[in-house]
């Protein structure tokens, strides 16, 4: 908890609190959802970004906490940034609907329950990427960016293409809430036991990577 | 294994091997309550030495102790009662002093908010300021700050007086025998061996990764002498010469108390003594 509040009082950027809003663009008719996520992996970026320029590593591994526990806190700070741009998306959905504008959308997943479980599945791998890369040179948050990126942008483009080429995506999923709604909980389910199985592998990789680096601080 | 605070740090047999650098068996002690200074030329190792005895390398192998408990399976212990101080780095530049300190201070159970204020009072330091609006030597007296208000024992000090200027690298000094004598070990790197010449009790010699001498300052200085000679040395000169240095006038060179029977043979300071040895390693 204390690591968490130094995390949020000395590491937090701006963009840590910009990029989650960006939830609010499924109000958008015609446009890729799932890359509202990425702006929040972006505002995740710039924390890190941030922590480098001001040797928070330094600071923090003279405290008496241990590198795993600094790890972990970053990580799950991040996490509630992630879960803090679903909810928000939720919001959205559900504002879109009472709005009426609830149009199908050409570029990838509806705006529905299924788009909540794609969020999970790009935080997933967002964490599953970025972290791990990060933790094995701190000094390098950019090229862990660029790789995550490159992973994430890869899985929403083959998430747009699903939706017009695999059935599951094209007639259940990507279908206006609440048609199908078993198959979107189901998918969303899924997302959840990914993100929550992926940021605990990540955390345990992460914790790894960073016990094992040397820090000429 | 309990608290043991007669043996602020202990380093053993400290390897560390880098693609172009190696630093080799490193074996030290401090003594509680002294002020040693760490000395060496850029690059000689200082830094890594105190980056591995703080488990931010990882040696090759040796043993480090702190207050007689080994670092890795202590480290939380240990880091309540030690603080480390490095003048290159600045925490959150454009973070208020105070709030940072908020921070810090949840970590420590032995924070002091009395003891904090007063060295705050007594360095002149003020928490809504950021550290971006301190100089170099007052950024160095805030981390002092937070280091003494959680009751630190031991300070590890690298290169805190670089880069500042005399009148602030004397507030320094005075700051680490105010310290001194408050009974802290202090434990400071350095490359400016003025300043130990005023504060140190005992000295630590690095030189390209390997400790060339562990003594007091003036048992260090006393196994020195400077010769001076305009023009060339004679060869008997150059026969007991530890090294060569170009002046002025002529050529210092270094030589050991017992071969000094040359005529202007006097004590050496500190940083002749580096130098010339640093010489004499450079033309071997």
């Amino acid at each position: 908890m204390k690591l968490l509040m130094k995390e949020w009082k000395l590491c937090m950027h701006p963009m840590g609190y910009i990029m989650p809003l960006c939830a609010a663009l499924v109000l958008v008719p015609g446009y890729p959802y799932s890359v509202s996520c990425f702006y929040t992996g972006l505002g995740i970026f710039f924390i890190c970004l941030t922590a480098r320029e001001n040797h928070d590593a330094g600071f923090t591994l003279t405290l008496p906490v241990s590198r795993g526990d600094a790890v972990r806190a970053r990580i799950l700070f991040c996490v509630l940034l992630e879960v803090a741009t679903l909810a928000l998306m939720g919001v959205m959905i559900l504002v879109k609907k009472a709005i009426g504008g609830n149009t199908p959308n050409p570029a990838g997943l509806d705006a529905g329950l299924a788009l909540i479980g794609e969020g999970m599945i790009v935080f997933a791998l967002f964490n599953m990427v970025f972290f791990p890369c990060y933790y094995r040179d701190i000094s390098k948050p950019g090229k862990a960016f660029a790789i995550a990126a490159a992973a994430v942008f890869a899985w929403i483009i083959l998430e747009i293409v699903a939706t017009y080429t695999v059935p599951f995506f094209r007639d259940y999923l990507d279908r206006p809430d609440p048609q199908h709604m078993g198959e979107k909980a189901l998918f969303t389910f899924a997302g959840l036991a990914l993100l929550v199985s992926g940021t605990a592998w990540s955390i345990k990789t992460s914790v790894k990577k960073f016990e094992a680096q040397d820090l000429n601080l | 294994m309990s608290y043991d605070k007669k043996n602020p740090l202990k380093v053993e047999g400290l390897c560390k091997t880098y693609p172009s650098f190696r630093l080799e068996d490193v074996s030290f002690s401090l003594a509680p309550g002294m002020i040693t200074g760490f000395i060496g030329r850029n690059g000689a190792g200082k830094t890594t030495t105190i980056n591995s005895v703080l488990s931010l390398v990882h040696p090759d192998s040796g043993e480090i102790t702190f207050f007689g408990m080994p670092f890795a399976e202590h480290d939380r212990e240990i880091k309540e009662k030690i603080g480390f101080v490095s003048a290159g780095m600045t925490y959150y530049t454009r973070k208020k002093l105070q709030v940072i300190t908020d921070v810090a201070k949840t970590f420590y159970p032995a924070w002091d908010d009395g003891v904090y204020r007063s060295y705050m009072a007594e360095f002149g330091l003020d928490g809504e300021k950021t550290p971006a609006e301190l100089s170099n030597g007052m950024k160095i007296k805030y981390a002092l700050a937070l280091a003494l208000s959680h009751g630190a024992e031991l300070l590890i000090l690298d290169e805190p007086t670089s880069g500042l200027d005399p009148i602030s690298r004397e507030e320094l000094v005075e700051t680490f025998l105010k310290l001194k004598d408050e009974g802290k070990t202090v434990f400071f790197s350095t490359h400016i061996t003025s300043d130990l010449e005023k504060c140190a009790d005992r000295i630590l010699f690095l030189q390209q990764g390997r400790l060339k001498a562990d003594d007091s300052l003036d048992g260090f200085r006393d196994a020195w002498r400077i010769a001076e000679c305009a023009g060339d040395p004679t060869p008997e000169l150059k026969q007991a010469a530890h090294g060569l240095c170009r002046t002025r006038e002529g050529y210092t060179v270094l030589v050991r108390k017992e071969d000094a029977g040359f005529p202007g043979a006097r004590e050496a300071t500190l940083e002749e003594i580096m130098i010339h040895l640093e010489k004499e390693a450079d033309a071997e």
